[in-house]
């Protein structure tokens, strides 16, 4: 195997007296769709969060591409999260913003700020947000308002971004919890196509283990903030 | 009180030892300790004590604030006679008084916008989700709470005395006390909006000045003009005094107006007033409203 996408090791977090996150090793690869299966309040959350640094981790080491990212800031940090796409359980869209508002915060890291300020992204990048929407199955939707659209909608967006965004991983935390089952599995397909056709590395938490199943390559669990690997679930 | 009530479940009585008829979880087949029905002595003694205090304080006041019923009474005859001069009001200068109300509205339109222009970067300072430098946060909020505890009333007259009589000194006085209000106001609105779609910009490698001006901003805008159309609002009702520190606008009439006793004048200042207060008002809320 090449090296790896995303790779952690000796990831924890601990809230109080509560060991969220214990030691966590996780490896990704390009193309590759890794399932993190667990409860609610198992901690996958604040795996996803530790990952991103959203929240920091209080020890380990996260690469991307083989170059550390646990230890970047301010600068640094901002242009390594060009490479992460990330997709919410509630949709985090900006609500008073069109689709393709939302879609083109994927290029706001290499717009100058009065660009955002004036709200003129370059055209190029315009059709790069088109191209993305068009790609999620939006192509009707560009200029309507992120809070009239359904949930599913919401969460096509959120991919559209990352693909405008370019990254090379997306991390997807609980992505369908809040949308109903043929919803989920659209969501689901769009994500793992993405895998194939543009060699996304993907870490995507769930709590369905039929939906992990069926859409990952590779199958961890999560109990009590441990990752482990779920005996017999990979699909290869 | 006390015959029907149970120990409270508030914090204050779990906490105390002393008043331990909070049950807990009861050992398997052990019956629970039975719930007294009337607090104890202690607590009905603290709050009579409590209600004596307050009592005393309060009789303090209306002593400290000389309040005198019979005064109020002497003085009736004396109002309704001057109430009684005020009609029919005296409109022979109306073109000037509606031109001093006018004087008014563009002191408080013009102080607001000043007190939002200096607000923009105190809010973003005082604003813990934004600000870019969280070591001036307590700073900042000192300052704002600052401009914020002197009255706008002070501050005009403070400017009367170094640029001199009429609306300009108003419009300085408003611009500072308003840009306190508005930067808490707006701080705090910034400080409610959910952390999602900003967190979700910040991940696309987005500085955290884009974040705010692409992601943040747009959230906050009805909030924060909401907050500003009632600023505005509050300020045109409020600056109608200040030509009384002789920081122009229609105050300045009616204190000249009071000072010699021409109540049919009066009365026209004060119908002026409330037609413009009411008028901005509705149109403020309106737009409010509007806002989605």
């Amino acid at each position: 195997m090449t090296r790896p996408l995303l790779a952690t090791a000796g990831l924890s977090k601990r809230y109080g007296t509560v060991q969220a996150l214990v030691d966590a090793k996780i490896e990704v690869a390009a193309g590759e769709f890794v399932a993190v299966l667990g409860p609610s309040g198992s901690g996958k959350s604040t795996l996803f969060r530790c990952l991103t640094r959203l929240t920091e981790p209080d020890a380990g080491e996260i690469h991307l591409a083989g170059r550390p990212f646990h230890h970047l800031r301010g600068r640094k940090l901002a242009a390594a999260r060009r490479d992460i796409g990330v997709v919410f359980q509630q949709f985090n869209l900006i609500r008073r913003r069109s689709a393709l508002e939302n879609v083109l915060s994927g290029r706001l890291g290499p717009t100058p700020l009065w660009r955002v300020a004036a709200g003129r992204f370059a055209p190029r990048d315009i059709a790069r947000g088109r191209d993305a929407l068009a790609a999620v199955g939006l192509a009707d939707q560009f200029h309507q308002r992120a809070d009239t659209l359904s949930g599913g909608q919401q969460q096509r967006v959120a991919i559209a971004r990352a693909i405008a965004q370019e990254s090379r991983i997306l991390l997807a935390d609980e992505p369908v919890a809040s949308l109903d089952p043929a919803t989920a599995n659209s969501v689901l397909e769009l994500i793992h196509g993405l895998t194939r056709s543009a060699g996304l590395g993907v870490v995507c938490t769930l709590h369905q283990p039929e939906l992990a199943m069926r859409y990952a390559d590779r199958v961890l669990t999560m109990d009590a903030g441990r990752l482990g690997v779920r005996p017999g679930a990979s699909r290869g | 009180m006390g015959d029907l009530a149970t120990p409270e479940p508030s914090t204050g009585a779990t906490a105390r030892p002393a008043s331990g008829q909070i049950p807990r979880r009861a050992a398997a087949g052990r019956p629970l300790p039975a719930i007294p029905l009337r607090r104890s002595f202690k607590e009905r003694l603290g709050f009579w004590a409590l209600l004596v205090v307050g009592a005393v304080v309060y009789a303090a006041a209306l002593d400290v604030a000389d309040v005198s019923l019979a005064r109020l009474w002497d003085g009736l005859p004396r109002l309704a006679a001057w109430a009684a001069r005020a009609w029919p009001p005296d409109l022979s200068e109306l073109d000037t008084l509606l031109y001093r109300a006018a004087e008014t509205l563009a002191m408080a339109t013009v102080g607001v916008s000043f007190g939002a222009v200096i607000a923009v970067p105190l809010c973003l300072l005082a604003a813990r989700n934004v600000s870019p430098a969280p070591w001036l946060y307590y700073p900042a909020r000192f300052f704002l709470n600052t401009l914020r505890g002197i009255d706008a009333f002070v501050f005009a007259l403070i400017f009367v005395a170094a640029v001199g009589l009429g609306p300009f000194a108003g419009v300085l006085g408003i611009a500072l006390h308003t840009a306190g209000s508005i930067a808490k106001l707006w701080s705090e609105a910034i400080e409610a909006v959910e952390p999602g779609p900003s967190e979700a910009a910040l991940m696309t490698g987005a500085s955290r000045l884009k974040v705010v001006v692409h992601a943040l901003l747009p959230d906050v805008m009805p909030s924060l003009t909401s907050i500003l159309l009632y600023m505005w609002e509050f300020n045109v009702r409020a600056s109608t005094v200040l030509g009384i520190v002789g920081a122009g606008g229609i105050g300045q009439e009616l204190k000249n107006s009071v000072d010699l006793l021409l109540f049919d004048r009066v009365f026209t200042i004060l119908l002026i007033i409330l037609a413009m207060v009411t008028a901005i008002d509705s149109l403020s809320a309106w737009l409010r409203r509007r806002l989605t």
